[in-house]
C-alpha cells in the first residue's frame, strides 16, 4: 500500500518529518519499505522565464531562448514551437538527471551554448506523451524547484501491509492509524453532495440471490456525465500511489477506493439489460469476457453481478467488457457492495485475476463503508464529470454481520504480556484506533465493541495485541522464563549426524548443499534401469523449472554436478560429501525421507606441495574413509562385496557395503567411465553412498574399552605366494576365524606380482602382531603359533610361503 | 725418569689441546695411556727404582694420569660442541618452506550457525526436535492457522506435491508435531529445510530455517524478549541492539519482527540495511491460542511463545556473505573458507 504524506495529512493534523512519521508507522507494526521524495531527484528542474526567443541562427526548426532563472540569465537552444517570450517554463539545469537516466549537460547547438533543457511533462516522467514543453502558470517565483513551485512536492511512503490490516488499504485507515500515534483526531472527507428529484429507485432495481456471497449490495445513479480525461491533481495522486489516469468515471471509483479502502464498480447503464442487477452464482461453464478483454469460463462457485439477461461482472473482482464505462457513456450505475472473502478468493485463484479490488475484499471489506463511499464517489463524478445524481441509494443488505463486542479483561493484558497497563490506559489506546470502549461493574473487565473496518479483531487476544503494539513493544520489560527445564541429549539420529560429519570434515571432506529437486532425467543418466526403487520420484505440481521437477531419490547426480562445477573452475582436488534426505514414492502415496550419505573423491591424494607426493586418489582411498566412518560409529563386521554394485560405478573397482544380517548399506567405488563421459568429466571420480537409516540400527558411539596389556609386542611377517583370484578379505577371514589368543593384530602389508612370482599368482605379505596379557612372550611360543597359523591358512588356501 | 715423564705430560698434554678431532683425541689417549702407549713404556722402567723413589715417582705418574685425563675431558667437551655445531650448522633447513599438509575439510556454513544456535539454545534447556520436508497440509497451514481460503497463504509461495502434501514452507510444522505427542511444559528448538517457490538474487527456492518454541503456564511476552535478545546478544555479540515490532502471523498472537542495529554499518545505514540502519532478523510472537486448539492444549492455562530464522541469512551476516547463491553453489573455494 502506497500513501503520500501529504493526503495523510488531509485526514489528521499532525506534526511530524516523514521519516519520523515512517519510523513511528513501522514502530506499530505498519512497516514503511520505502520513503520517497516525489520530485526529490528534479531538485535541479527550475521555474523559469522566457526572456527572448529568437530562431536559431543556424538552424530552422531550433529557437535559441534567453531563459531568466531569478539569478542569471542563460541561454538554451529548444527544439519545441509552443513556446513564446514571457512564458514561465520548466528549466533542466546543467546536472539534472531526467526520468530514463537522461542527464542534462551544459552543451553547444549548432555552434550556440545551451545551458540545459526546457522540459515537456513526458520528460519529466508526468504524461506519457505530450505536444510539448510545459508552459507553467503565472506567477510562480523564478528559480524555485518545480516540483516544490507547484505544489506537487510530497513524499511516496510505501508500507508492507501484513493481510491482517485490510482496513490499511486506504489514506483514511492508514490515517486513523496516525491519528492515535499522534493523539490527534481524524478528519473524514465531507462529500458535497447535490440530489436531483429523480431517484434511482424509479431508474433500477436490484436483487440479491446468494446473501452467503454478498450479504449487502448498494447502488447510486448519476446521469448526463461527461466522460473525459480527470483533472491534474486526480492523476497526479492516482499516480504517486501507483495509479494509472484511465477518465475521469474510472479516476473517480480508484480514488475513492485509495481513499476510503472500499472498491467500487461503474457500470454504463445502458447496457444493463432490463435495467437491474441481480448477484447470483454462475452457471456452469458460462463464459464471460471481463474488461481487460480475457475470456474466462465460469463454474457455480463464481458469483456474477447480472443484469436482467447476462452477467455484467465478476463479483468484487473486475467489471465485464460488456457493461464497462466508454468515452459516451452519461449515465452510471454505481455498485459498492460487500462480498464475502472466501468466494473472492476463490474465483481470483480460479481465474488468475489478482486486483486491487479482490485484494481487498478477499481480506475483508469495511461493510459499514458503503454507503458513505457511495456519496463521496457520486459526489466526485457529479464535480468531475459535470453530471447529476439521481436522489438516493438502493442498498439490498439482506445479511447483517454480527456487531462484535469483546471481553477484555486487563489481568489477561498483563498476563500475556508482561507488563501491567491500567484498564483506563488500555481504553485509551483502544478507542484511539475507533473502537467503542465501556466498562461494567468490574472496572478492570473492559467491553470492547469493534467497528466493521476490523475484521481481524475477533477475540480477547486480538485487543490485547492492539494494545501491546500502541503501547509499545519496547516498553514491554524484558524477562526471562522460569518454570521446569527438561532439556534432553540429542536424539541418536542427531549425535550420528553429528558424528559422520565430524569424521568426514577430519578425512578432509567438505560439506556441499544441494537443492533437494533435481530434473527428472537425472537417474537415467547415471544409468538407473527401469525397476529400480529410486524411479519412484515425488514430482513437484508446480516446480520452477525442468531442472527442479522431482524430489531426488539418489544424491549421487547433484554431487557429480557439483564436481562438475568445481571443475570448471579448476579445482581438481576434491572431497565432497553431502548429508541428506533422499524422498522415495510408497504406493500408497506417501513419501518416505531416508537420510542418506554421499561422498565424492577426486584428484590429488595429498594438497600439491613442495614435499608431497603427485599421486592421484584411488579405491582405496575411498574405502579407508569409509572404514574410518564405520570404526568411528563404532560398527563392526562390515562386508564389501564386489559382487553387487551400481550401475554408474566401475564393475571393477566398485562394491557394496553390507553391515550386519547381510543388509546392504551402501556402495562405493569408481565412478563409470560412460557416467564420467556424460557429465564431460575427464579425471576419475570415487563415490561412496551410505543409508544413514541403516547405519542409525547399528552405531554404538560409545567407545568400548579393552584392557591394555602391560607387556612387549612381537611381530612376525610372511609372505604368501597365492592365487590371484583369491580376495584379501578371504585371507584376513580365515586368519582371524583361526585367530589364537595372543594374536593383537593382522595386518597385509604388501601386495606385489610381476617379476618372480609366477602369472596368475600373487604374493601378500601378512604381519601379525603378537602379545600376551599376562607375560612376556618367548620367541619359542610366538613361532610356534605364527607357524602354525600360516600353515593352516596355505592349507586352506593352497598357498605357498614364499 | 722424572725427566722424562716431565717430557712426557708437556708433550702428552700440548697434544691433547692442539688435538682437532675426537678421533684424534681418542687416539692420543691409547698412544698415551695404552698398553703400548707412551707412559707404560715408560713405567716399564719402575721396577729398576729404588724403593725411596717409586713412591715419588708413583705419584707423579698418578698425577700425570690426572692431570691428562682432566685435560682431555675439556679437550673432548670442547670438540665434541664444535663437532654438534658443525653438525647442525650441516643439518640446517629453510624453514620458510611450507609444511605437509593434509586437506582440511569443513562444515557447511549453514551446519556452523545451525550447531552454534542449538548450542545457544540448548543452554536455555531447549531440546531439539524434526520433521519431514514433505509435510502435511494440515501440519504446514491448518494446523498453523492458516486456512485454506485465507489470504495469509500468499505469503509464502508453496511448492505442492498434491492436494494434501507440500513442500514444507517453514519448520514451523514442527511445532505442531511435538505439541501433539507431548505435554507442556516444552522447550524446543528445531532447525530444518524449508521450500518457498521463490527464486532471485535473494530468494533461494530451497532454503533453511530454524524454529524455537517454548509453553509453560505464564509465559508472556516480556520473556519471548528476554530469550531472544539473549541469544542475538550471545550469537551476534555483547551490546547489540535489539528492537521489537509488532507484525502478523498467523500462529502468533501478537506477533513480532524483530531487527538488531546492522552489523555491517554499526546502525549507521549502508547498502545491506537499507539505509535503514536495522537488519530485519527474525519473526516471533506468542502463540495463538487457536494453535493450542489445534494440539489440544489449554490454551486458558498455558501460554508460550514461538520464534524462526533465515539460516542462510543468518549466516550471511555473521560472515559477511554478499551473495546468497554461494550457499548451494557448492564451489570448493567457497566450503573451505569455514574449515577452520
Amino acid at each position: 500500500m502506497i500513501v503520500t504524506y501529504n493526503w495523510l495529512k488531509e485526514f489528521v493534523d499532525f506534526d511530524a518529518t516523514p521519516q519520523d512519521l515512517c519510523h513511528r508507522l513501522t514502530m506499530a507494526g505498519l512497516e514503511v519499505d520505502a520513503l520517497k521524495e516525489i520530485g526529490g531527484d528534479l531538485d535541479t528542474v527550475i521555474v523559469a522565464r522566457l526572456d527572448e526567443v529568437v530562431p536559431h541562427p543556424d538552424a530552422d526548426r531550433l529557437t535559441l531562448c534567453q531563459v531568466n532563472t531569478g539569478s542569471e540569465v542563460v541561454s538554451v537552444v529548444c527544439g519545441a514551437t509552443n513556446h513564446n517570450a514571457g512564458d514561465l517554463v520548466a528549466l533542466a539545469q546543467p546536472g539534472s538527471v531526467l526520468p530514463g537516466d537522461f542527464k542534462i549537460k551544459k552543451s553547444k547547438i549548432r555552434g550556440q551554448v545551451s545551458c540545459g533543457m526546457l522540459c515537456s511533462e513526458k520528460e519529466l516522467g508526468l504524461a506519457e506523451e505530450s505536444p510539448g514543453i510545459m508552459i507553467l502558470p503565472d506567477g510562480l517565483p523564478l528559480g524555485e524547484p518545480l516540483f516544490k513551485a507547484m505544489g506537487w512536492h510530497d513524499y511516496q511512503i510505501e508500507i508492507g501491509l501484513t493481510p491482517n490490516r485490510p482496513d490499511c488499504l486506504s489514506l483514511v485507515g492508514v490515517a486513523r492509524e496516525v491519528a492515535a500515534l499522534y493523539g490527534q483526531p481524524l478528519k473524514l472527507p465531507q462529500p458535497d453532495l447535490k440530489e436531483v428529484s429523480d431517484t434511482v429507485a424509479s431508474q433500477a432495481a436490484v436483487t440479491i440471490e446468494d446473501a452467503e456471497g454478498c450479504p449487502r449490495y448498494a447502488a447510486r445513479m448519476i446521469r448526463k456525465v461527461k466522460v473525459g480525461p480527470s483533472p491534474d491533481w486526480m492523476v497526479r495522486r492516482l499516480e504517486a500511489v501507483g495509479m494509472r489516469s484511465i477518465n475521469n468515471i474510472v479516476d473517480v471509483t480508484n480514488y475513492v477506493m485509495m481513499e476510503l479502502g472500499h472498491p467500487l464498480h461503474a457500470f454504463d447503464f445502458r447496457y444493463l439489460e432490463d435495467q437491474r442487477i441481480v448477484v447470483k452464482t454462475a452457471r456452469d461453464q458460462e463464459n464471460f469476457t471481463t474488461l481487460d478483454n480475457q475470456q474466462h469460463r465460469m463454474s457455480p462457485e463464481d458469483l456474477m453481478i447480472c443484469d436482467g439477461q447476462r452477467p455484467v461482472a465478476l463479483a468484487g473482482i473486475m467489471g465485464g467488457l460488456n457493461s464497462e464505462v466508454q468515452d459516451d457513456t452519461e449515465t452510471i450505475l454505481l455498485e459498492a457492495a460487500y462480498f464475502n472473502p472466501t468466494t473472492v478468493r476463490r474465483s481470483s485463484k480460479r481465474h488468475g485475476l489478482h486486483t486491487e479490488s479482490s485484494h481487498r475484499f478477499e481480506r475483508g471489506a469495511d461493510i459499514d463503508m458503503i454507503p458513505f463511499a457511495l456519496n463521496r464517489a457520486a459526489a466526485l463524478m457529479a464535480a468531475l464529470g459535470g453530471g447529476e445524481v439521481l436522489s438516493g441509494t438502493i442498498d439490498v443488505y439482506p445479511r447483517q454481520l454480527p456487531q462484535r463486542t469483546i471481553s477484555l479483561h486487563a489481568d489477561r493484558v498483563h498476563q500475556l504480556l508482561g507488563v501491567r497497563v491500567e484498564a483506563t490506559t488500555i481504553s485509551g489506546l483502544l478507542q484511539a484506533i475507533g473502537l467503542e470502549v465501556q466498562t461494567g461493574a468490574d472496572a478492570l473487565c473492559l467491553q470492547v465493541s469493534v467497528p466493521s473496518f476490523r475484521p481481524d479483531l475477533e477475540r480477547e487476544v486480538d485487543l490485547i495485541e492492539e494494545v501491546a503494539r500502541l503501547y509499545g513493544y519496547d516498553r514491554i520489560p524484558v524477562t526471562m522464563p522460569v518454570g521446569v527445564v527438561d532439556a534432553r541429549l540429542p536424539a541418536p539420529r542427531q549425535r550420528l549426524q553429528k558424528k559422520l560429519r565430524q569424521l568426514l570434515v577430519t578425512s578432509g571432506f567438505s560439506e556441499a548443499i544441494n537443492y533437494s529437486f533435481i530434473a527428472a532425467d537425472s537417474l537415467s543418466r547415471i544409468g538407473v534401469a527401469e525397476g529400480d526403487e529410486r524411479l519412484a520420484q515425488v514430482p513437484i505440481l508446480n516446480p520452477l523449472s525442468e531442472e527442479q521437477a522431482v524430489m531426488r531419490t539418489s544424491l549421487v547426480p547433484s554431487l557429480l554436478e557439483t564436481v562438475v562445477r568445481n571443475l570448471s573452475y579448476r579445482s581438481d582436488d576434491l572431497r565432497l560429501f553431502e548429508l541428506r534426505p533422499v524422498f522415495l514414492a510408497q504406493p500408497d502415496g506417501s513419501c518416505q525421507e531416508r537420510l542418506t550419505l554421499t561422498a565424492v573423491l577426486s584428484g590429488r591424494r595429498e594438497p600439491e606441495g613442495w614435499a608431497q607426493a603427485a599421486a592421484a586418489v584411488d579405491f582405496y582411498d575411498l574405502k579407508g574413509v569409509l572404514e574410518s566412518l564405520l570404526a568411528g560409529c563404532g560398527i563392526a563386521d562390515s562386508q564389501f562385496d564386489g559382487s553387487r554394485s551400481q550401475p554408474y560405478l566401475h564393475p571393477g573397482k566398485s562394491c557394496a557395503l553390507s553391515l550386519k544380517d547381510g543388509q546392504v548399506a551402501g556402495y562405493l567405488g569408481e565412478v563409470h567411465p560412460r557416467v564420467l563421459a556424460t557429465y564431460d568429466i575427464d579425471q576419475p571420480v570415487y563415490l561412496l553412498e551410505v543409508d544413514v537409516e541403516i547405519l542409525l540400527t547399528l552405531a554404538d558411539v560409545t567407545p568400548a574399552f579393552v584392557p591394555l596389556s602391560r607387556f612387549p609386542h612381537v611381530s612376525r611377517d610372511s609372505a604368501l605366494l597365492l592365487d590371484e583370484g583369491i580376495p584379501a578379505s578371504e585371507v584376513l577371514e580365515r586368519l582371524n576365524r583361526n585367530r589364537a589368543k595372543i594374536v593383537e593384530d593382522v595386518t597385509l602389508f604388501d601386495l606385489y606380482t610381476g617379476t618372480g612370482v609366477a602369472a596368475g599368482k600373487k604374493s601378500l605379505g601378512v604381519r601379525i602382531c603378537y602379545r600376551d596379557m599376562n607375560k612376556t612372550l618367548t620367541e619359542d611360543e610366538v613361532a610356534r603359533v605364527h607357524d602354525r597359523m600360516i600353515q593352516s591358512l596355505c592349507k586352506e588356501l593352497a598357498a605357498e610361503i614364499r | 725418569m722424572k725427566e722424562r715423564l716431565q717430557q712426557l705430560q708437556n708433550d702428552a698434554l700440548t697434544a691433547l689441546r692442539s688435538s682437532s678431532s675426537l678421533k684424534e683425541l681418542q687416539a692420543l689417549r691409547v698412544q698415551v695411556l695404552g698398553k703400548k702407549g707412551s707412559l707404560t713404556e715408560v713405567m716399564k722402567g719402575m721396577r729398576d727404582l729404588s724403593a725411596e723413589d717409586r713412591p715419588v715417582i708413583g705419584q707423579l705418574v698418578n698425577q700425570l694420569k690426572d692431570q691428562f685425563e682432566e685435560v682431555f675431558k675439556l679437550r673432548q667437551q670442547q670438540l665434541e660442541e664444535v663437532e654438534i655445531a658443525a653438525r647442525l650448522e650441516r643439518e640446517k633447513i629453510d624453514v620458510t618452506l611450507p609444511g605437509r599438509t593434509a586437506f582440511a575439510g569443513s562444515l557447511h556454513p549453514v551446519t556452523l550457525v545451525t550447531d552454534e544456535i542449538v548450542e545457544i539454545f540448548s543452554r536455555l534447556g531447549f531440546s531439539v526436535e524434526e520433521g519431514p520436508e514433505i509435510e502435511k497440509d494440515f501440519y504446514n497451514f491448518e494446523a498453523l492457522n492458516i486456512p485454506r481460503d485465507h489470504p495469509a497463504r500468499d505469503m509464502q509461495d508453496t511448492f505442492y506435491i498434491n492436494d494434501d502434501l507440500v513442500l514444507r514452507t517453514h519448520t514451523s510444522p514442527v511445532q505442531i508435531r511435538t505439541m501433539v505427542k507431548q505435554p507442556p511444559p516444552v522447550r524446543v528448538i528445531a532447525p530444518g529445510t524449508v521450500y518457498r517457490r521463490d527464486s532471485d538474487l535473494t530468494h533461494s527456492p530451497m532454503f533453511h530455517q530454524i524454529e524455537g518454541f517454548l509453553v509453560d503456564d505464564k509465559v508472556t511476552f516480556g520473556d519471548l524478549k528476554g530469550v531472544l535478545t539473549h541469544f542475538l546478544n550471545e550469537f551476534f555479540g555483547e551490546g547489540l541492539k535489539v528492537r521489537f515490532r509488532p507484525s502478523f502471523f498467523p500462529f502468533t498472537e501478537p506477533s513480532a519482527e524483530v531487527d538488531i542495529a546492522c552489523v555491517i554499518c554499526g546502525g549507521k545505514g549502508c547498502r545491506v540495511c537499507g539505509g535503514s540502519g536495522w537488519l530485519e532478523i527474525l519473526g516471533c510472537g506468542m502463540i495463538d491460542p487457536a494453535v493450542f486448539v489445534a494440539v489440544e492444549y489449554d490454551a486458558e492455562k498455558y501460554s508460550g511463545f514461538a520464534f524462526g530464522m533465515g539460516l542462510e541469512r543468518i549466516a550471511m551476516l555473521k560472515y559477511g556473505v554478499n551473495d546468497l547463491r554461494l550457499f548451494f553453489e557448492n564451489d570448493i573455494r567457497f566450503l573451505k573458507q569455514f574449515s577452520n
